[in-house]
């Protein structure tokens, strides 16, 4: 077969063409069906973000089984904090209204350590009118108590100032008489 | 005077953002501009010959266009080696974002490699068109698809293939220009980064890139001529030498204002800019990058250019200086790519950069990438001759 | 002798707290009758919990129509870090992985200013620092996250519209469509996106927007003992962040001359903090 002088030519443009021709169709196919409804995004990946499990159910629902802590906790001073937090979320411990694993609890020094991760007084960042901070051993010596106490056996972890409190009441009747 | 007001008492602590710790873009992301820096150099020189007519150029003209193929066709290798999901790495074809210059990317590519892959068929048609005529089976309908199905080598047709390939050579000036120069603006457009954020990165990255694509090919062309044991074309040698000169004391001039401007406007993050130079990258930019690889080749040039060498000279020392520049480019692309990253976020450290062995993005990965575009010229330079005995094309 | 009343201590009496767990679950059922209607996405579980976003969940959602703001208090922050923890522990984010993070600034007598976050605060502040050997005048924390830029530079970068700000101001991660590029993680000026070493996508802090959805308030905020992030919704003009951010004080955002806008502010913010 004999090509003309400009067949190779006609046939790289036609080539082009058709290239371009389905390029394009297969942008339009492979783009995801919901891109470009608010803007250049795959718009459900909004609903996907927004379906995704929650862990930490807020003290709420841990206030749903443990009404004895939840009395404690709510008069004292660590109403504020998160049960969750020293605890663990939520969804590690209940699902589907069942529980099917135990939350840690802290024993021992981890309770030290826990505790001072906010009232240690050697950060001096700690604002007094937010928190009330100590130092160790230096608070364990001024209460006149072994150093290797934990901050618990004073301290109710939940209101800690429930048994100060009453310790003091106590000590005042005594020396009001 | 008062830390207060002072700003590179900022350093004092070293604070880095944890998020700001690990270095994203690694080596195969130097490598990338590097390789897309040779095949804009590289045709540059080849658009010297057939656009602007620079008739001592011709021995080397065929050869800078195979020679930027064999590199743009592995130009995508460290890139989808870096990416965390290279399977989806068609999405950036699919949904490119219209303000991100990274999306550009792959359709740039496309066109680069179409006007490219043209001209250099346009080029040898009359040599494919011997090849298919001569051979049999399936190496005759290669040679068919690489012509199109068309054996017309009437001086008709060849008047055309002229026009057509003028056409295409001009029109490669802009594409391949646009191709390595949005790299530079990748970097440029990040206002994050005081170190890279500049309007004159792409600048930068042009120029050096015609310098690495210089070099390159006056290495090359002088390493096979030697390996094949031919004879070297000296008047070639001495045009690209010249350009060479020409090139990179713009590039150099330009990497300078960057390093200069910073230092005397005295902005915002400069301290985190300054004290990178002078810190963590003082031995790779102010020794290697602008001592021995910048003033050294300016010496070397300068003695080359400016005064009457002899062949033999010329072309050792042409080699010589070639290499010393492709370290230069690769420096600077080192610099400004790992060395921006190391700069925290936080304008009070600097992180540091491990490279790996083994990983994907590793120095083994590294040396294969920049081993694989020279194996691609070889096997390429057995479909077109670097060479033609029978020069007939303008 | 008077002796003061004590309350009837209720581990000494288990039937007094039977009855109490049900009359908890009474009360609690009560009050939520009426509000965990539709917005939550059929098939997801519901939870106990009573809405915390206020007037979020009793009607549909126009997510046209939404504004929110996130708003920290330098003031109040005591670098405790159960904001980093909660915050790893609702996305199970990867160690050396910061959706969220304190840090800790350190001013000497000459001015110095010397900041940390060692593991982004998720231990709390435990120690006070002794690499260092000056007096130390000053110290204060400071909580990062997200600064949900109006004009965000991550989005402006990204290749494929992986990353997004959505119409109620979220800017989210598309993990279906990301390339794993670290493009975004380039552009952010404030450090806040990371590359997931598991999907290898780009991730970051969302302002917990699957719980701000459900009408609950995002999980650093929830468990923030002292009150010092605070979030809220601005089309509610009786929300603390709507108060707060309509007032006369004083909120500053990071790096306003990179010019991204962004919608978390802070309050009390020092001026040593970049």
């Amino acid at each position: 077969m004999k090509s003309t002088y400009n067949s190779h030519v006609k046939r790289i443009i036609l080539g082009i063409i058709v290239v371009a021709i389905c390029g394009y169709g297969a942008k339009r196919v492979l783009t995801p069906a919901t891109f470009g409804k608010y803007g250049h995004y795959r718009a459900d990946a909004i609903e996907e973000e927004a379906g995704l499990d929650i862990r930490h159910y807020t003290n709420t629902s841990c206030f749903s089984c443990h009404a004895w802590e939840a009395q404690t906790h709510l008069e004292g001073k660590h109403q504020s904090i998160s049960c969750e937090f020293c605890h663990g979320a939520y969804a590690d411990h209940v699902r589907e209204d069942k529980k099917f694993a135990a939350l840690p609890v802290k024993r021992d020094q981890e309770i030290v350590t826990l505790c001072m991760r906010c009232h240690n007084s050697a950060i001096t960042a700690r604002p007094h009118d937010v928190i009330k901070t100590v130092v160790l051993p230096g608070h364990l010596e001024e209460q006149k108590v072994k150093p290797t106490h934990t901050c618990n056996q004073c301290h109710h972890q939940h209101a800690p100032l429930k048994y100060i409190n009453r310790a003091k009441a106590m000590v005042g009747i005594k020396e009001a008489s | 005077m008062n830390s207060a007001h002072e700003g590179s008492a900022y350093l004092i602590s070293n604070y880095v953002l944890p998020n700001d710790l690990h270095v994203h873009w690694s080596m195969m992301i130097v490598l990338y501009p590097y390789l897309s820096g040779l095949v804009d150099g590289a045709f540059i020189v080849a658009a010297l010959y057939y656009v602007f007519g620079v008739q001592s150029l011709k021995p080397i003209a065929r050869f800078s266009l195979i020679f930027a193929l064999a590199f743009l066709l592995c130009v995508g290798l460290p890139l989808n080696l870096h990416l965390g999901r290279p399977e989806r790495g068609l999405n950036m074809m699919v949904t490119p974002s219209p303000t991100s210059a990274m999306a550009g990317g792959g359709y740039l590519y496309g066109v680069t490699f179409l006007v490219l892959i043209l001209l250099i068929l346009f080029l040898y048609r009359i040599h494919l068109v011997m090849q298919q005529q001569q051979s049999q089976g399936l190496k005759k309908l290669f040679y068919q698809v690489l012509t199109f199905g068309s054996d017309n080598v009437s001086a008709e047709a060849l008047a055309l293939d002229k026009k057509v390939i003028r056409f295409l050579a001009a029109l490669g000036i802009p594409v391949a220009t646009v191709f390595h120069g949005y790299v530079g603006f990748l970097f440029g457009g990040v206002k994050a980064n005081p170190s890279w954020s500049t309007p004159l990165m792409p600048v930068i990255f042009l120029f050096s890139a015609c310098v690495s694509g210089i070099s390159g090919i006056v290495l090359a062309y002088i390493v096979i001529k030697k390996i094949r044991k031919a004879a070297i074309d000296v008047a070639c040698v001495r045009t690209l030498i010249n350009t060479l000169y020409g090139f990179f004391i713009l590039a150099f001039a330009f990497e300078m204002l960057e390093v200069f401007s910073h230092s005397y406007l005295r902005t915002g993050y400069h301290h985190m800019v300054e004290g990178l130079l002078n810190g963590p990258l003082h031995t790779s930019f102010w020794i290697w990058q602008v001592g021995i690889c910048s003033f050294g080749p300016l010496l070397i040039l300068s003695g080359l250019c400016l005064f009457k060498v002899r062949d033999g000279v010329l072309v050792v020392g042409g080699a010589i200086v070639s290499f010393i520049l492709l370290l230069q480019v690769l420096f600077m692309r080192w610099n400004v790519i790992i060395g921006g990253q190391l700069i925290s976020k936080s304008a009070r450290g600097y992180t540091e950069f491990h490279p790996e062995w083994f990983d994907k993005e590793g120095i083994v990965a590294v040396v294969f990438v920049m081993a694989i575009p020279f194996i691609l010229l070889f096997i390429l330079s057995r479909i077109f001759p670097l060479w033609l005995e029978n020069e007939n094309q303008a | 002798m008077d002796r003061p009343h004590l309350k009837p201590d209720f581990a000494v009496n288990p039937c007094f707290s039977k009855d109490r767990r049900r009359f908890i679950r009474k009360v609690l059922d009560g009050t939520i009758a009426g509000s965990l209607l539709l917005v939550i996405p059929a098939g997801a579980e519901l939870p106990v919990i009573p809405e915390q976003i206020k007037g979020l969940r009793d009607k549909a959602y126009d997510i046209q129509k939404q504004q929110f703001a996130f708003i920290v208090d330098i003031t109040r922050c005591i670098g405790c870090g159960s904001c980093c923890v909660a915050d790893k522990r609702e996305y199970n984010v990867p160690d050396g992985n910061y959706r969220t993070w304190v840090e800790r600034y350190l001013k000497d007598y000459e001015d110095n200013v010397y900041v940390d976050s060692p593991n982004g605060g998720l231990d709390g502040y435990q120690e006070p620092r002794d690499d260092l050997d000056v007096k130390i005048r000053d110290t204060f924390f400071v909580p990062k996250l997200c600064n949900m830029c109006q004009e965000p530079s991550c989005v402006q970068v990204c290749p494929v519209g992986a990353t997004f700000k959505t119409p109620d101001g979220f800017v989210l991660v598309d993990h279906k469509r990301c390339v794993g590029c670290a493009y975004c993680i380039q552009a952010c000026p404030y450090s806040v996106r990371f590359l997931h070493p598991e999907s290898k996508t780009a991730d970051k802090c969302t302002w917990c927007y699957h719980r701000v959805r459900r009408g609950l308030l995002p999980a650093c905020v929830d468990v923030c003992p002292t009150g010092a992030r605070k979030f809220g919704d601005l089309n509610d003009a009786e929300s603390e962040v709507a108060q707060i951010l309509k007032g006369p004080g004083v909120l500053t955002v990071l790096k306003k001359e990179m010019g991204n806008w962004p919608a978390l502010y802070y309050k009390g913010l020092r001026r040593e903090v970049v």
